[in-house]
């Protein structure tokens, strides 16, 4: 009986044994890793196999599908285009832009640092069918982009991001490496009008150059000169759309001291806390009812005297700026840049601002409100001339 | 060669009647059955020499008499049995009466060791090292409360891992920056450690005065080393799969050496959790000589280098999709490899120098020094500007795109079905979503422009050099009166930085801080994490494989302290006191240069760069600096104990204890973000606190009933919780002051012999009441900016209140106010000390045999156990919206109790002894027989509000929970000689 006990008792201590050293040895606890498994890269071919499609749609085809109101793609579609945004710099967020010769998009993938996984010049394919085609900054008849996301439930927007991860994976299919998009030298008859989208105007959606823009923007209309628009929240976890919320910092840029591209929170704060904002009113155009920003100062703060914080009741944030400039046709382009942007603090060149200088700037054509806006990837994209 | 020392009772000496002649008289008694052990040889020698020599009756007692007043050594020996040898003093012409001698088997079966699972530890599973409660021998209660409990977490009295005062060769090895008993230290090492003392609670030790949750001290001698060889295989499935272990301790030899090695390694993964491992070693060795009767020298020197891959917690919501509470979303697969990216990695050797002075039979002095040096490091996988890698990271969960409730704001069901099949498949295709994709973290490095790293395993170090030494001396006037007292120093400098550990396929990785780069975009100089270099050399540097980045300090703590203790006993009754008094000094050296807090240039100038100045100020003025030293925090500690005990015959004991203690907040508490700056926490002070015990004890024939009443107040406790705050979009740190704390409640332990021999049933209990008693305050600062975001009350931090409320005829629940129109508290609801049951409670059936095998199954019984609490879940500015609807703060502010637990254990063992020299053994356990897989054993909530869709009140994150394993076993096989 012992004897059974003790080889019993070996023949376990050898199972274990084994089983320990085929752990330490094998799967979990080496510390020589290989190198990883590089991406899969999809050819056009296997891209239209997987999708179903019969053939790659361009993205104006797929534009025109949109007819005013959001769109779910039902039917197996697949467009292809090079990317030519970056998230970089910080100045585009959440999604990127893809062309081809009939126009560009913006997919809206929905998450950050895309430019690490979605690198410039990558080709991209998109296989439709599930996403939807929405519009983002149209306002009646004047235009916006339309993008391509996914379903928002809410209504709130016409698309939502992609985001869930299987989804973006199951859609969105990296191609090969082809090089840098160039941008399109644009005319003054190149530009879009007010109600071109994608679908009518090839360069809006695409990475473009327009030549010798000067500072500021007179709107005949209104017979007023533009050159600098922020929209601030007073807080940025109440409702953004209550206009007793919202702060307009809109002027020149003389008056509003916004003289870099945009505000990260450093240079917001700075901004208020130097006073210059003090008699910019709070709410909508229509709705000046909630006083100034100098009645903030110190408001329903509980101890004047340390002054830890002035203007209490307006949160310190990162502010996107508009900058407007006219071309030599005297056609607006809004520069928009973001206060996430690592250039957001950047000055712009006081020459620039005294329009003693022209500038060349180069970036994604956009639509908002059927306004031409211009969102740059990088200040390399900006070119002063002499 | 002497074998074991065994010394029994002599505190509780008692005087018998005077005679004319000195004598000795005691009943010999086996100690496992308290039987008598007729036949024992008693041999009594004076001054080395034998003088007299007996054999004990069928009762096993022994009579000396007609001895002279002076020294005696009394040698007990039996076949069966260890030798016990004792040293006796016969004065004023008295008996002694010893009342019994216990001898202990000779080959004991091993049973299941209390210390085999302190060497599992769970550091990195989100709990303290420590066992519960070191060891108590002879105390049923502290038997199975120490080891027995240590699977759900049990935390005697509630209190903190810090409390428990740990020694090794009398000097105190409590973390110098955080408290926390290094048990990983010495884990692996059981034998060398096994030789401990320990006090419980109050009482105080005669190598220190400890603190009010008992106090250990670890011999970690060679002499104290159990003498011969032993090797042991054992397996476990809990944790890791293979531990071997070896030991050898000469014992005392003839000329005066002791020597000791102890080695062993631990390997292996195991079934419950992935990604968990072992590939940890331990050696110890020591020598020790011992010159004539007066002089002992002591050297040792021990170190566990190795590494171990850590668990972490998840929600809920993503152990149900993955259908295991057991999973561990800290690995990935890399080439069909598991892979874990948080392994710790330690190599902390320590050495100790001990000498002890012994001139009489009543004086001793003794000498420590010891110092701890080496490192320890943690890995975690550091990105830049990319997605972030945790696969449960909440934007990847169904919850992020559907909640049923649309206040929320998150209403794609579409989303979340994609993201629920993504979770909820267990098939290969999906394993890149449920674990980490080390591939794509590769990938995006090697596509990144000229290879820049934008994922990388970091490696955070904390390595400690460690000196302390310890002054110890004990005396005993005589019997009446003996005396301890000592001083104590530690030197610490702990330097804390971070490395590359890996830049997983890119070339290197730049050292600037992105939190910065957000918010500071307008300068360079700001997002440097090492400005110095930057300007050196105008870029940032670029961080090879083992370069520092990050952050960079040194941690610097002085201790010097003094204390005494003095017993008195007359007759069965003992008083006690004690006191310590100590000085402690803490600083910070920043050694890196941190663009958001370059303080003053060399030369006491301020810094500019581009125009822009970057040195910048508090509120109060003072320049916050990342570099050079900062302001010397000094504190003041002492402690007061005293207690009281009456022994009475019949094996009846009470006791009771009082103690208070004023201790120097620790390191980690005191800076506000140490990481970044040289900042202090404001208004730091002592934490006090006050604590009192009674005890009533019952030991004999085999019963063993022990009852204590205790009752423990703490005030002015601070805290420091750092964690990524999305309103503040940057790491922030929550420094909380005034947490006040009471602990009381009993214990009861209960050992009781039942018809059959060898046969007993136990049972413990262990109910309090660890609440939280203050309402402390916040400030809270951000990593990357000088502003306080946050200077507010923790409000519902002591409790929760509960409206009284009512349902309307709509069915609705309604809130009453009263005639001011203010809801009415119905009453409120406590807040309880988190991570432990307060009601636990065990009972057991032990047999034993002769033939040295031993039973035993036991059921447990857990309850009143509560999820650790997130101070911004309790601030006012949480509680958004609760003006106009009382409902919020019910919801927002109260504690997560955990269901009550029920586990079923057995184990059983037995020891061969072959040719009266070689001993073979076995034990084996089985835990949670009947696999219960839902049993919390900790969690945090997360530090993350999610804003209503109106944006007009917040919601939680949901909390994240550690489960305790299913059925596992541990089988240990030993062999000795």
């Amino acid at each position: 009986m012992k004897k059974v006990f003790f080889a019993g008792l070996s023949l376990l201590l050898l199972a274990v044994s084994c089983q320990s050293l085929k752990e330490e040895f094998e799967p979990v606890f080496t510390e020589i890793y290989p190198s990883a498994e590089a991406y899969h890269r999809y050819s056009e071919a296997e891209a239209l196999a997987q999708s179903g499609a019969a053939r790659v749609t361009s993205i104006r085809d797929l534009v025109a599908r949109y007819n005013g109101a959001s769109l779910k793609i039902n039917d197996n579609l697949l467009i292809s285009g090079i990317v030519s945004s970056t998230d970089q710099p910080g100045n585009f967020y959440k999604s990127f832009y893809i062309q081809d010769e009939t126009g560009g998009i913006e997919i809206k993938i929905g998450k950050n640092g895309l430019y690490n996984d979605y690198p410039r010049g990558l080709r991209v394919y998109v296989s439709c069918k599930g996403l939807q085609l929405g519009m983002y900054g149209g306002k009646n008849a004047d235009v916006g982009m339309v993008q391509l996301g996914f379903v928002d439930p809410t209504g709130e927007y016409e698309t939502s991001y992609i985001e869930s991860s299987l989804l973006v994976d199951d859609h969105i299919w990296r191609g090969e490496m082809e090089g840098a998009v160039q941008p399109a030298v644009l005319g003054a008859n190149d530009l879009p009008g007010s109600t071109d989208t994608q679908a009518s105007n090839r360069n809006v959606g695409r990475l473009v150059t327009i030549k010798g823009l000067e500072y500021g923007w007179y709107d005949t209309r209104y017979k007023e000169d533009n050159e600098v628009f922020a929209l601030l929240y007073l807080s940025l976890t109440s409702d953004k759309k209550v206009s007793s919320n919202r702060l307009f910092i809109s002027d020149s840029s003389a008056k509003t001291h916004v003289t870099t591209w945009a505000m990260s929170k450093t240079k917001m704060t700075s901004l208020l806390l130097a006073g210059y904002w003090d008699e910019f009113y709070i709410g909508n155009g229509n709705d000046y009812n909630y006083g100034q920003v100098g009645d903030w100062k110190y408001k329903g703060f509980p101890d004047r005297k340390t002054k830890l914080y002035s203007y209490p009741g307006v949160d310190r944030q990162a502010a996107s700026v508009s900058h407007y400039f006219s071309t030599p046709e005297k056609v607006c382009v809004q520069i928009r840049t973001s206060g996430y942007a690592k250039f957001s603090d950047t000055e712009i060149n006081p020459a620039i601002l005294a329009k003693e200088k022209t500038i060349d700037a180069t970036g994604i054509l956009t639509m908002y409100q059927g306004k031409i806006q211009l969102s740059l990837n990088s200040l390399d994209d900006i070119v002063v001339n002499k | 060669m002497k074998k074991l020392i065994l010394v029994c009772n002599l505190l509780l000496l008692a005087l018998a009647a005077s005679a004319q002649t000195g004598g000795i008289r005691a009943g010999v008694v086996d100690r496992m059955g308290r039987t008598p052990i007729a036949g024992a040889s008693v041999e009594l020698f004076r001054a080395g020499e034998k003088i007299a020599g007996q054999t004990t009756g069928e009762d096993g007692s022994f009579l000396f008499e007609k001895l002279e007043d002076g020294p005696y050594t009394l040698e007990v020996k039996n076949p069966e049995f260890n030798d016990a040898i004792l040293h006796v003093n016969v004065e004023k012409g008295t008996i002694r009466d010893l009342v019994c001698v216990t001898m202990t088997l000779r080959n004991t079966m091993e049973e299941p060791d209390p210390v085999m699972f302190v060497d599992l530890d769970m550091t990195d599973a989100g709990y303290s090292d420590s066992p519960t409660i070191l060891f108590g021998a002879n105390d049923v209660y502290n038997n199975i409360a120490g080891y027995g409990f240590s699977s759900v977490r049990f935390k005697n009295r509630g209190y903190n891992s810090e409390t428990q005062d740990v020694y090794l060769a009398g000097v105190k090895m409590n973390d110098a920056l955080t408290g926390y008993s290094p048990f990983s230290l010495w884990s692996g090492l059981n034998e060398a450690m096994r030789s401990k003392e320990s006090t419980v609670g109050l009482e105080p030790a005669d190598y220190g005065v400890g603190g009010y949750n008992g106090t250990t001290n670890i011999a970690a001698l060679p002499s104290s080393v159990r003498p011969g060889w032993r090797f042991s295989v054992l397996t476990n499935s809990a944790l890791y799969r293979l531990r071997l272990m070896t030991n050898y301790a000469s014992g005392v030899l003839d000329n005066g050496w002791s020597f000791a090695v102890n080695a062993s390694a631990r390997l292996g993964g195991n079934d419950w959790i992935k990604g968990v491992y072992y590939r940890s070693f331990a050696l110890y060795a020591g020598a020790e000589k011992q010159f004539g009767d007066e002089h002992r020298l002591a050297f040792f020197a021990f170190a566990t280098p190795g590494e171990r891959g850590a668990q972490n917690a998840s929600t809920q919501e993503v152990y149900d999709l993955m259908g295991d509470n057991m999973y561990n979303s800290n690995w990935g697969y890399q080439n069909g490899k598991v892979r874990n990216s948080r392994v710790r990695k330690t190599f902390e050797p320590v050495v100790g120098l001990k000498y002890e002075f012994t001139p009489s039979t009543d004086l001793n002095v003794a000498a420590t020094l010891l110092w701890r040096t080496g490192w320890n490091g943690y890995t975690a996988i550091d990105f830049y500007d990319a997605m972030d890698p945790r696969p449960d990271y909440y934007r990847n969960l169904p919850s992020y795109f559907y909640m049923d409730d649309s206040d929320y704001n998150r209403e794609n069901p579409e989303k979340a079905a994609w993201a629920t099949e993504m979770w909820s498949q267990h098939i290969p295709a999906y394993y890149n979503y449920q674990h980490l994709n080390w591939d794509r973290l590769y990938n995006v490095n090697y596509n990144n422009a000229d290879r820049r790293s934008k994922y990388a395993l970091e490696e955070r170090h904390v390595d400690q050099n460690d000196i302390n030494m310890a002054l110890t001396a004990k005396w005993r006037i005589n019997d009446l009166i003996s005396l301890s007292g000592g001083m104590t120093g530690k030197i610490n400098r702990t330097e804390n930085y971070k490395k590359i550990d890996d830049l997983l396929g890119g070339q290197y990785y730049l050292n600037v801080d992105q939190f910065a780069e957000r918010d500071f975009a307008s300068n360079e100089a700001f997002i440097q994490n090492d400005l110095d270099y930057f300007f050196a050399n105008g870029t940032a540097e670029k961080i090879q494989t083992g370069g520092r980045y990050g952050y960079d300090y040194l941690a610097q703590v002085r201790k010097l302290g003094a204390w005494a203790s003095g017993r008195f006993q007359l007759d069965n009754f003992t008083v006690t006191a004690a006191m310590t008094a100590g000085y402690e000094a803490m600083w910070r050296e920043g050694r890196m240069r941190k663009g958001l807090f370059a303080g003053l240039d060399d030369d006491g100038n301020e810094i500019w760069y581009q125009g822009t100045k970057l040195t910048a100020y508090d509120a109060k003025g003072r320049v916050i600096s990342s570099k050079g030293k900062s302001e010397v925090a000094q504190f003041f500690t002492c402690a007061f104990k005293a207690g009281a005990e009456y022994a009475w015959r019949g094996g009846h004991r009470i006791a009771a204890n009082v103690g208070i203690f004023s201790d120097a907040p620790t390191f980690k508490q005191a800076f506000i973000s140490a990481r970044t700056r040289n900042t202090l926490v404001d208004g730091l002070k002592n934490t006090e606190t006050a604590s009192a015990d009674l005890t009533y004890q019952f030991t004999r024939s085999g019963y063993n009933v022990r009852l204590t009443g205790f009752y423990t107040g703490i005030w002015n406790q601070t805290d420091v919780i750092s964690f990524y705050d999305d309103s503040q979009q940057s790491f922030t740190n929550f420094a909380m002051t005034n947490i006040n704390q009471r602990h009381m409640g009993i214990e009861l332990g209960v050992k009781v012999p039942l018809f059959v021999q060898g046969l007993s049933l136990s049972g413990v209990l262990s109910l309090g009441e660890y609440i939280y008693t203050s309402t402390p305050h916040v400030v809270q600062t951000i990593d990357n900016s000088s502003e306080i975001v946050r200077d507010e009350d923790v409000t519902y931090w002591q409790r929760t209140p509960v409206f009284k409320s009512y349902i309307n005829e709509s069915g609705r629940k309604e809130y009453e106010r009263d005639l001011d129109g203010n809801f009415v508290v119905d009453h409120y609801q406590k807040h309880y000390i988190p991570s432990t049951p307060q009601l636990a409670s065990q009972i057991a059936l032990n047999y034993r045999t002769r033939s040295y095998w031993f039973f035993e199954i036991n059921g447990q019984y857990m309850q009143n156990s509560y999820l650790s609490m997130n101070p911004l879940y309790r601030t006012e500015s949480a509680n958004k919206g609760s003006e106009s609807n009382p409902e919020i703060i019910e919801y927002m502010t109260a504690q997560e109790k955990f269901d009550p637990a029920f586990l079923l254990n057995a184990s059983m063992g037995k020891s061969w002894y072959i040719k009266r020299k070689y001993s073979i053994g076995f034990s084996m356990e089985v835990k949670n027989i009947l696999n219960n897989r839902d049993v919390k054993t900790g969690g945090y909530e997360q530090t993350r509000l999610i804003s209503s869709d109106k944006k007009d009140r917040y919601y939680k994150f949901y909390p994240k929970y550690f489960y305790m394993c299913g059925a596992n076993y541990m089988l240990n096989i030993y062999f000795r000689f």
